[in-house]
């Protein structure tokens, strides 16, 4: 017997919620431990790996639940005034446990500007543009914020081996573009991308850009919003 | 190396200030302890629950709160935010920092009638905290000049403060912005106030300033301006709480109550938890004489009650009132449980509020009216005996309780006891238009919500017939209104509006007349300040003059 009135979406979002506080508990402890055990786990490979891990995880749960609120059309963009050094230096802070542990250098290079975005909205996009970095780079990553044709950017570069070609773009991606095929479902990109279409300004709304170049020659992500 | 870490103050911004952790897990307000420690901070006070961190900032001074939204069993975060804001035990020069699990803040934004000065979202890392908290302590020491005026209650300063700052910190422009629009409404100054959410809009449809310009509006008695701009808002931002709240207010002052009621049980979907939106939803149907919804908001404002500084007898009473009327006459399984259930509540809030002296009284007069309801006559007649004589023991009646009095006279059949009393409490609250209101409604519908729902839909039917002219239609439906509610002013006057048009159209019918005399002698007693009054000597007049 099978009861059709569950609703599995709204089952699956609150899995999924449980699922992400919990990790969040747990990589509360991971920091803890690490601070703790400073010297035994400095460069420890295998630390840094579940630290990585769990934080991938735990960015796809809250991408995840903000696709279920965009599919439920429940997730609009509260747009506030921000100082952004100080916002790109928050999020920098995050991540500084694993980059030290990993040995990554990390810069922020921001003008002194203000700009308009939700916040929390753009922390979802920034903790995984991050996170991938640390994961393709080589040995640093850096973190930019300019104002350019009346659009603030913030920008994620390192000097891994860049973005394949086929993922290269530029502007918006639907939903149909996800290939649940290959191993990256881009899922995060997709995510990326539904945020910055929240965020507009008159007619104008927000895009990402992925090329390859920038300071380092590595991948560079861009956020452009209005 | 990394260039962050070194941008350190001279001055350890940490250092002066007086820390206090609320956390219920031990190990997380020992880590946050250490990592305080770490960022420099030297008096940190760690407690485990809700009422020690209220005890603790009611005797000594904290600069910044750090509270786990999530504190277990009783109160929470949002919960000891509302009781230090609430008894100012917490200047607003000193910083709320609400910690949370989560990555949103849905959970949160149930009650927003205060706000935490910044949200830290766990998991927390020493680098995180540092930097965070260390940018709100800038922040807070940079805004100091202007929350210490807000705190001596020096507006005026304040906002000479906002304005001087203004220039010199282009970091902090959304918060002074916002405390300058707030600070300028505060002091009545609406003109000023309009003006800066105008200037921010024009730069960028920001919701807070368009939610403040719709405040702007409303007050200006802008209603329609105000409505539509916060529908807009609402259709933008589906999840702006405030935005339901303050249009429910809008349609409210426009005199559409009901569409009003639906706005706030919308919002109440959204969020159920904020215990001042529900209690708003609950005396909006009350009037709408939905008391369905009205007993079910009720029924949640009381729940909310449990840990909230917002806890009060009323809400109990005003449950177990909407109770009553609902088990009213209907003595089935669904009547007898609402009896039940409203008694049970009277019973909750005699405990609940014991040191209250005057909490047994109220409640007695309602429980006549439940007994009564019930058909337990005896039990009713007893209960009205003791009720009576405590209430000769005062020295003088309240409003709300003589009002609630006379419901449970008129419930009884003691009709005359009634009216007396309201005639009384009428000359003595004669200078407050809003009691006087309330008497006028019992007196017109001193009958149960179903009787006034029933004599309601007889008015408008009638007006509705006479408004397309048809004249016998409208006469039989103000008749039938009138044989539920006899002594309501605006019915009987409506009815000998309408015989005097049917008397122009037949001049020789004098039985037309006898007829409104009849109505109009059953206003004899209307007092001079009653709403009705003029349209009544006006026709009175008009009458005398047809009949000589």
């Amino acid at each position: 017997m099978t009861d059709h009135n569950i609703d599995f979406s709204m089952v699956l979002a609150s899995a999924v919620h449980d699922m992400k506080n919990s990790l969040g508990m747990l990589l509360n402890t991971v920091d803890e431990l690490r601070a703790e055990h400073e010297q035994a786990l400095a460069g420890s490979e295998k630390f840094n790996m579940l630290q990585y891990e769990a934080e991938r995880m735990h960015n796809d749960l809250v991408q995840l639940l903000g696709i279920y609120r965009l599919g439920e059309n429940n997730l609009s963009a509260h747009i506030d005034e921000h100082f952004v050094p100080d916002f790109l230096s928050d999020h920098m802070a995050r991540h500084t446990p694993l980059l030290d542990g990993l040995g990554i250098d990390y810069v922020i290079e921001a003008d002194d500007i203000n700009g308009f975005f939700d916040e929390d909205l753009l922390t979802g996009v920034l903790n995984n543009t991050i996170n991938n970095a640390i994961r393709y780079t080589k040995t640093r990553v850096l973190l930019t914020a300019r104002e350019e044709d009346g659009h603030l950017v913030i920008g994620v570069e390192d000097d891994g081996k860049g973005y394949p070609e086929s993922m290269q773009h530029t502007g918006t991606l639907n939903f149909k573009s996800l290939d649940f095929n290959s191993g990256s479902t881009s899922l995060g990109l997709f995510f990326a991308s539904s945020v910055a279409k929240l965020h507009s300004n008159g007619d104008k709304t927000g895009t990402i850009k992925l090329h390859n170049g920038g300071r380092f020659g590595g991948g560079v992500f861009e956020i452009w919003l209005p | 190396m990394n260039q962050q870490s070194d941008r350190k103050d001279t001055i350890n911004p940490f250092g002066k200030l007086m820390f206090l952790v609320v956390d219920d897990f031990e190990n997380f307000r020992l880590s946050m302890r250490q990592m305080l420690r770490s960022c420099g901070a030297d008096k940190i006070e760690l407690v485990a629950h809700a009422t020690p961190a209220i005890q603790y900032s009611t005797y000594n001074h904290v600069d910044v709160v750090l509270c786990d939204y999530n504190l277990g069993e009783g109160k929470n975060g949002q919960h000891v935010l509302e009781e230090l804001r609430h008894k100012k035990l917490l200047k607003r020069s000193s910083l709320f920092l609400m910690v949370t699990a989560e990555t949103s803040k849905e959970m949160v934004m149930g009650a927003r009638e205060y706000q935490p000065d910044g949200y830290l979202t766990k998991p927390l890392n020493r680098a995180m905290l540092e930097k965070r908290l260390g940018a709100l302590i800038q922040q807070r020491n940079a805004l100091l000049p202007i929350t210490r005026e807000i705190d001596r209650e020096n507006y005026p300063e304040a906002i000479s403060q906002c304005l001087l700052l203004m220039p010199k910190q282009p970091r902090y422009k959304t918060w002074l912005m916002k405390t300058l629009g707030e600070l300028y409404f505060l002091v009545g100054d609406l003109a000023h106030a309009q003006k800066v959410y105008d200037n921010v809009l024009a730069q960028r449809e920001l919701s807070w300033a368009r939610l403040g310009l719709c405040k702007i509006l409303l007050k200006n008695r802008n209603f329609d301006q105000s409505v539509e701009g916060l529908k807009g808002l609402i259709a933008k931002h589906p999840d702006y709480m405030e935005a339901y709240d303050l249009l429910a207010e809008g349609l409210e002052m426009q005199g559409r109550p009901i569409p009003a009621q639906q706005i706030l049980e919308k919002a109440a979907e959204h969020s159920p938890n904020a215990l001042l939106r529900q209690r708003h939803l609950a005396e909006l149907a009350g009037a709408n004489q939905d008391i369905d919804t009205a007993s079910q908001a009720w029924r949640q404002t009381v729940a909310l009650g449990t840990n909230s500084i917002h806890d009060n007898p009323e809400h109990y009473l005003a449950l177990a009132q909407s109770l009553s009327d609902l088990s009213e006459g209907n003595q089935d399984e669904d009547g007898v449980k609402q009896a039940t259930e409203a008694l049970n509540v009277l019973s909750r809030m005699e405990k609940r509020f014991a040191d209250d002296d005057s909490v047994g009284l109220k409640s007695q007069i309602v429980q006549c009216r439940v007994h009564a309801g019930q058909a337990n006559h005896r039990e009713a007649e007893k209960l009205l005996g003791t009720v009576k004589a405590e209430l000769e023991q005062l020295e003088s009646l309240p409003p709300d309780l003589g009002l609630d009095y006379a419901k449970t006279l008129f419930r009884m059949g003691h009709d005359d006891q009634a009216k007396a009393l309201l005639t009384d409490l009428a000359a003595r609250y004669g200078d407050k238009p809003d009691v006087l209101q309330k008497i006028e409604n019992l007196l017109d519908e001193p009958v149960g919500f179903r009787q006034k729902i029933e004599a309601r839909g007889h008015n408008r039917e009638g007006i509705k017939a006479f408004e397309s002219g048809d004249l016998e239609g409208a006469v039989k439906a103000f008749t039938s209104a009138l044989a539920i509610v006899p002594d309501h002013a605006a019915l009987n006057l409506n009815l000998v509006q309408v015989l005097l048009r049917q008397h122009d159209e037949s001049p020789a019918d004098r039985s037309l007349l006898t007829r409104c005399q009849a109505h109009l002698q059953r206003l004899t007693t209307l007092p001079e300040q009653h709403r009705q009054y003029r349209r009544y000597t006006a026709l009175t007049r008009k009458l005398e003059g047809m009949i000589q």
